[in-house]
């Protein structure tokens, strides 16, 4: 008797399991399983755009709808990769739209995605929706007016953080009077002014809009009569917030404000002035999510907004908020989930230091029952206070210190950090994500080895004596993904003793450590699932084998070698010596 | 723990080439410069500490705000040995590169940086502190930051 499920059952039962994680244990059971979940998943996501060829996704998920893409390493963002890297757009949405003409939805990170791209997408996709490009670059203005003026159903067009060549503000104007679709339009960081009749026009034709972040060009009298034609608004990201206003038009954006009672996230607010501040306290109680990364309002005109904010679940803020001021968000914002504090005197904004300290932290773990994430910007720190916050806050599980000052010790007792470190590794039970600065010995890896067995992303910068520290953490991190590495003094011992953990991680990066030109040909060669590039600057042919090289970045892949190298990046096939030659690399 | 951290951030990269190993702990740190990227968007930008450029930029331009510069950045240069000198928008260039051209071209001569020789025109600068210090040492934005005045030192004689 034949057991097997028929496939129309086990459609049907799929077409209920969303989460990828659990497809991808579906098409693990049995080969009849693991062909009706490819030709029913619809939302696919491909996290590094390297380990994988694009033909081969298109080939085995023909009913794709939606794709997710990430191309550089996290690093990039900090100006640690160089330009003409890779992480090119182009093979893949050339392969889809030859393979999944039905598409809609792209969402990439990281990748380099030019005017050719965009007017391929346009042309390729009928149905297109979703376009959201976060920490791109390579196009300009004129690519976005193609995805404009073709995409009739276009819901989503979001612009976050990518740097975009701008030759206007005529982009805009090409949506057409039939779009009337547009649930999220991000355009935040683009310098031109677009036209506002355009502007205004769409957004009142788009009934629809929840999501609206405007340059920084649009200013405080537009922005007025944006949120008078749309107060369904639910995420708000304003333009500058300085111009000077009379009391009529103060009056109507007060009114405006008002009138949002759907709003529950706001960002933007550049050069926020002190007296517009109380614009924004009739949406404060609604707010969820506020972003004042941009905005350097000092300590008491901070205090004034968050008192009212008591729903917030995530803050993002400049160090200007200051001890007192994080005393005020654990006092006032009990729901709070997420806190980022970015430093404003990261470029000499503040000659003196700013009266933030890790007392901040501390009060908000204490204050805030639901805190899970932190990326902190500070001076200094102590052991003590990460001891607090490690007892206070068990349920921590993103925690990314960043001690400015590269080897700060504990700024009371002058040891290494390793012992608060310790106590976040041990007490964070849940930990997946940490990021660790100041002064720290290989006993402070040794303890996250130990401890963090649920760790999956882990970032270093100027930390430890010796290999030993990559040992620990190689071998004792269960669960690790990423490991990004800058500025530590190892370590081949411990890259090639634990090469084989290397293919259970999507990546490791390393610049300015310790490896040599000869342990990566090693590496390269021992593990043929993994793609070792050295990215350097000076020749390495004439190099000889102990020379340390710059860069490394290593990933595992089922594609191979890849093809579309730069000059400044290596691999094992450019080296003839080593004997495996034809495929001849540029 | 034996740490010879001299920690120079930006001197140029020459990781000690002796390997480490697990017992020996005394490693020179110095960090390398970021690789030269060719983005003009780039092109001056550190890459500590680890903040997103939008940020950088915008902490940047407020910066140059507060410091009551509206931008420009007005230093005298002094050629060593001419009573007269000149006043020098330091805003304008890009980088040392272009500093030097400019200056090079404005002296009619050739201006380098770098230890004096007989042979070159080498350019120095005082600082906050009031030190004579040699241009070129520290990034850019430091430079800008740091820097009261330049001297261009004329070539030695025997």
């Amino acid at each position: 008797m034949d057991l097997r499920l028929p496939s129309k059952v086990l459609e049907h039962i799929l077409s209920f399991v969303d989460s990828n994680e659990d497809r991808n244990s579906v098409s693990l059971v049995c080969k009849s399983w693991f062909e009706t979940e490819r030709r029913t998943r619809k939302r696919v996501i491909v996290r590094n755009c390297y380990a994988v060829t694009p033909e081969a996704v298109a080939r085995r998920f023909p009913e794709m709808r939606s794709l997710t893409l990430k191309g550089k390493p996290h690093f990039a963002d900090y100006n640690l990769v160089p330009d003409g890297w890779g992480g090119y757009a182009w093979p893949w949405i050339e392969a889809m739209a030859a393979k999944c003409p039905s598409l809609e939805e792209l969402r990439l990170k990281r990748m380099v995605v030019t005017d050719e791209c965009l007017e391929k997408i346009a042309a390729s996709f009928k149905d297109f929706k979703v376009l959201v490009l976060t920490s791109c670059e390579g196009f300009s203005t004129d690519g976005l007016a193609a995805i404009a003026v073709a995409c009739s159903n276009l819901r989503e067009l979001e612009l976050r953080e990518c740097i975009v060549e701008d030759l206007g503000g005529d982009w805009l104007s090409y949506f057409p009077e039939t779009l009337t679709s547009l649930v999220s339009l991000d355009f935040s960081c683009l310098d031109s002014e677009v036209k506002l009749s355009d502007l205004e026009r769409l957004v009142s034709r788009s009934p629809n809009l929840k999501s609206l972040k405007l340059n920084r060009a649009v200013s405080l009298d537009a922005l007025g009569s944006l949120l008078r034609l749309a107060p369904q608004l639910v995420e708000l990201g304003t333009g500058s917030f300085s111009d000077k206003l009379d009391q009529e038009a103060v009056s109507k954006l007060s009114q405006a404000f008002s009138e949002m009672k759907e709003l529950k996230s706001l960002s933007g607010l550049w050069d926020v002035l002190p007296e517009y501040i109380p614009l924004l306290y009739s949406v404060c109680p609604g707010l969820t999510s506020l972003n004042l990364s941009y905005a350097t309002v000092q300590m008491p005109d901070l205090v004034e907004l968050l008192t009212r904010c008591s729903n917030l679940q995530k803050l993002w803020v400049m160090d200007l908020i200051e001890d007192k001021g994080l005393q005020v968000v654990a006092s006032s914002c009990k729901e709070l989930r997420e806190l980022r504090v970015f430093p404003s005197g990261a470029e000499g904004l503040n000659d003196t230091n700013v009266a933030m300290t890790e007392q901040g932290l501390v009060s908000v773990s204490e204050g805030c029952p639901n805190l899970e994430s932190v990326l902190y910007f500070c001076v200094q720190f102590t052991n003590a206070a990460m001891v607090t916050i490690a007892r206070n806050r068990p349920n921590l599980k993103c925690f990314r210190l960043c001690v400015m000052e590269p080897f700060a010790p504990d700024h009371k007792t002058q040891k290494p950090l390793d012992e608060g470190f310790k106590a976040i590794a041990e007490r964070c039970k849940d930990l997946q994500r940490l990021s660790v600065s100041g002064l720290l010995t290989d006993k402070a890896f040794e303890y996250i080895g130990t401890h963090g067995k649920k760790l999956r992303m882990l970032s270093i910068a100027f930390a430890g004596d010796s290999d030993l520290m990559l040992h620990h953490l190689l071998s004792g991190c269960e669960s690790l993904n990423k490991l990004e590495i800058r500025d530590c003094p190892f370590g081949d011992t411990a890259l090639l003793e634990n090469a084989a953990k290397l293919e259970t991680m999507r990546s490791l990066w390393m610049s300015s450590c310790c490896v040599s030109f000869g342990a990566c040909k090693l590496l390269s060669q021992k593990m043929p699932k993994l793609n070792v590039e050295v990215i350097d600057e000076h020749p390495l042919e004439t190099r000889p084998d102990s020379s340390p090289v710059e860069r490394i970045y290593i990933y595992r892949t089922l594609a191979g070698p890849r093809l579309d190298m730069p000059e400044f990046v290596w691999t094992i096939q450019k080296n003839p010596e080593i004997g495996v030659s034809h495929l001849a690399i540029k | 723990m034996e740490n010879s951290n001299s920690y120079s951030p930006y001197s140029s990269s020459s990781v000690d080439s002796t390997k480490p190993s697990p017992s020996e702990s005394s490693v020179n740190l110095s960090l390398s410069l970021t690789f030269p990227s060719t983005s003009s968007q780039r092109e001056t930008s550190q890459d500590w500490p680890p903040i997103k450029p939008r940020l950088r930029d915008t902490l940047k331009s407020l910066r140059l705000r507060q410091r009551g510069y509206n931008t420009a950045l007005f230093v005298k240069v002094y050629m060593e040995g001419v009573p007269i000198g000149r006043k020098l928008d330091l805003s304008t260039f890009s980088g040392y590169k272009s500093l030097l051209e400019n200056l090079s071209h404005m002296f009619d001569t050739s201006v380098i940086c770098g230890t004096r020789d007989r042979k070159h025109h080498v350019l120095t600068y005082q600082d906050k502190d009031g030190d004579w210090m040699m241009v070129g040492d520290i990034p850019w934005d430091m430079f800008l930051e740091t820097v009261r005045r330049l001297k261009i030192t004329r070539p030695e004689r025997c």
